[in-house]
């Protein structure tokens, strides 16, 4: 397991495992995961249907615990939070991105990026600039006062990439980003991480089936059955 | 918390046409509420002015003694004096000295017993207004000798008509019976049943002659100009006149003040029913829009917002709910009421019935300024019961989940 080892750790899982037990058979979604992920990454988690992608990044992101292992999210054992120190911790240090639904209906693009930042308590006119500045970037300054449902899936995606971008997180969690649009927005929204990635110097993981976004990633761990089966760095 | 109200707004007018129905059923709900308020408000204040302004008055003066014995002899002493005298106070209206005991009133054909009033006719019209409810003959006008106007129900116990001979007999000042004859002048009918049934006016001057009396004057009767000046005028009185007893309406008419409270509670009641009635209502709606966005609360707590503020928000849109539709529904039952209190709802094709429980066949619906506080309070609080719930819903949801249901 070769990381840019001059870089900081700030993800590590221990022996990571999660049993469902919902349902009248125990599902095992993960076993033994372990994984380091580094500061500045822009890594893709792959594999089939069912193999823990989801589950992982949720334990990750602090949504989900293990049944067990340990796991640390920036020096911090994130299992040990209660329930509102989590959402905390949420806030202030992961920006996820959903494979839909992500943004609020009733709120305008500006207001869905601004949305984490009030919540951060962000100075107005810090958040107003962040704002404007990112919609820029990503090319949707004429659509800053539109709601979600008058943006393209795949102008709704970058909205969600840019609202979590905005609120500074340390890391953006992705699960699937891409599952609902066409490839040529499913390319244009890897591009815009990856610039990201590169600009601002966030951490990306992300979750995904489509192998030209896997051919973007810049590491990829492969899940089968919830287990890591593969983990490849590559130049 | 402004960003919580603006989603809050705007969230009511996500699912426009359920907001319109919530809306409209608080609009609804507040308007009953007024009118149902005004209406009885009305009723109640129609009955009991009914009652003061042809049967009790405002204030009764007795004899200490008279109301425990009603004996002939309990005058008040000076009472016509006293009656004059209280003429020329601004706050009473109209005043009326009486003769009052009970006797006999019989016809050839039937007796029955009853109260026989002596009074000074100009007088006892202003205070009773008898002479609007004549219902044959007229109020002490004729140039009968020795008229008695009786309650048309006692002229039809006695089988008598206008003009008939009747004879009243009573006891005097020594016990001794004594008897006078009298002609039906007039018929009156009120909604009381004593007076209807078992009442007969005379003129006082045949009463106190009848019975030997000097001094004939057992009850004075005093109309206010204003009715709510009796907490000055009655304490005046009793401190002017302390061997004399001075009663208000309340404590001549206990009855009436029991039907006041029992309309009152019979009215929270009502009020209780219409605000429950709201509250599932509005439960029923925000939960409905809490389970519809779900997947919407599941991602919101995803990326950080707390329960708290999840709780808020929806407490808030429900909020604006009831501030949309309160203000309407206050409004529309400020102008029914205004509208109402003007031009008074005609009962008379319902009056055959009512005419037992009030004088008046329009009702003038009526009410106070305070009810209108009330009645918003009332609607904040049914909209914050009814957020509790679905609120609550909300924030049990587990992100993880929430984000799963498709
Ligand atoms: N809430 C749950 N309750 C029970 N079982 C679950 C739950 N969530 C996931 N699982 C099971 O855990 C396993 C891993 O699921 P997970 O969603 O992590 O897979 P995935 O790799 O994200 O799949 P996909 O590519 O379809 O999104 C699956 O077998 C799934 O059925
Ligand atoms: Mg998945």
């Amino acid at each position: 397991m070769e990381t840019v080892t001059d870089k900081k750790i700030v993800i590590e899982t221990r022996d990571i495992a999660k049993v469902y037990h919902d349902s009248k058979i125990a599902v095992q979604a993960l076993r033994d995961v372990d994984l380091e992920i580094s500061e500045g990454e822009f890594t893709a988690i792959v594999g089939p249907s069912g193999s823990g992608k989801t589950t992982l990044l949720n334990i990750i992101g602090g949504l989900d615990n293990p049944t067990a292992g340990t796991i640390k999210v920036a020096g911090r054992d994130i299992s040990k939070l209660k329930d509102s120190e989590r959402i905390d911790f949420r806030l202030h240090n992961i920006g996820f991105v959903f494979q839909q639904y992500n943004l609020i209906p009733v709120l305008t693009a500006r207001e869905n990026v601004e949305f984490i930042m009030l919540l951060q308590k962000i100075p107005v006119h810090e958040m107003k600039a962040r704002s404007l500045h990112l919609l820029e970037e990503v090319g949707l300054k004429e659509k800053a006062n539109v709601r979600p449902s008058e943006l393209s899936g795949g102008q709704q995606q970058r909205v969600a990439v840019v609202r979590a971008l905005a609120s500074r997180p340390k890391f953006i969690l992705a699960d699937e980003p891409t599952a609902n649009l066409d490839s040529a927005s499913a390319a244009n929204l890897l591009d815009m991480m990856a610039r990201m990635n590169q600009e601002e110097g966030m951490t990306f993981i992300f979750s995904t089936h489509d192998q030209r976004v896997i051919d973007k990633a810049r590491r990829v761990v492969t899940l089968e059955d919830g287990i890591i089966k593969s983990d490849e760095v590559r130049s | 918390m402004k960003m919580l109200a603006t989603i809050a707004w705007r969230n009511v007018w996500r699912s426009r046409g359920r907001s319109l129905v919530v809306i409209g059923s608080i609009v609804v709900g507040i308007w009953a509420l007024i009118f149902m308020l005004g209406f009885m408000n009305g009723f109640m204040i129609s009955y009991i002015n009914g009652a003061i302004k042809h049967e009790i008055s405002h204030i009764q003066i007795h004899e200490a003694n008279f109301k425990k014995d009603p004996n002939i002899g309990f005058v008040i002493p000076g009472g016509m004096d006293l009656a004059e005298f209280l003429t020329s106070n601004p706050r009473i209206q109209a005043v009326s000295p009486r003769s009052l005991t009970s006797g006999m009133i019989s016809s050839p054909r039937k007796s029955s017993g009853g109260r026989i009033y002596g009074v000074i006719p100009d007088r006892e019209r202003s205070v009773t207004h008898h002479d609007s409810l004549i219902t044959e003959g007229s109020y002490f006008k004729s140039d009968l000798k020795n008229p008695v106007i009786i309650g048309k129900e006692l002229a039809n116990t006695l089988k008598v008509r206008l003009n008939s001979k009747v004879v009243l007999t009573f006891q005097d000042r020594e016990n001794n019976l004594v008897a006078g004859a009298f002609r039906v002048a007039g018929l009156l009918e009120t909604t009381s049943p004593q007076i209807n049934k078992a009442s007969a006016y005379i003129l006082m001057e045949d009463l106190t002659r009848i019975a030997g009396l000097k001094e004939g004057v057992h009850e004075i009767a005093l109309l206010l100009e204003n009715p709510e000046s009796e907490t000055v005028v009655l304490p005046d009185l009793r401190s002017a006149h302390p061997d004399l007893l001075i009663e208000s309406w309340r404590e001549i008419a206990p009855e009436l003040e029991l039907f006041l409270s029992m309309t009152d509670s019979f009215l929270w009641v009502l009020i209780g029913i219409i605000m429950i009635a709201l509250i599932f209502g509005i439960i029923n709606t925000m939960l409905m829009a809490v389970l519809e966005r779900y997947r919407e609360l599941g991602m919101l707590m995803a990326i950080g917002m707390n329960k708290w503020r999840i709780f808020m928000m929806i407490v808030i849109e429900t909020i604006f709910l009831s501030l949309v539709g309160g203000p309407i529904g206050i409004l529309l039952g400020l102008m029914t009421m205004y509208w109402l209190g003007m031009q008074g709802i005609d009962l008379s094709a319902y009056s055959e019935g009512l005419r037992e429980y009030g004088y008046s066949s329009i009702l003038y619906p009526y009410i106070e300024n305070s009810s209108y506080v009330y009645v918003a309070a009332g609607v904040i609080i049914t909209a914050l019961l009814g957020a509790l719930y679905p609120a609550y819903k909300a924030v049990q949801l587990n992100p993880t989940e929430a984000l799963h249901t498709v």
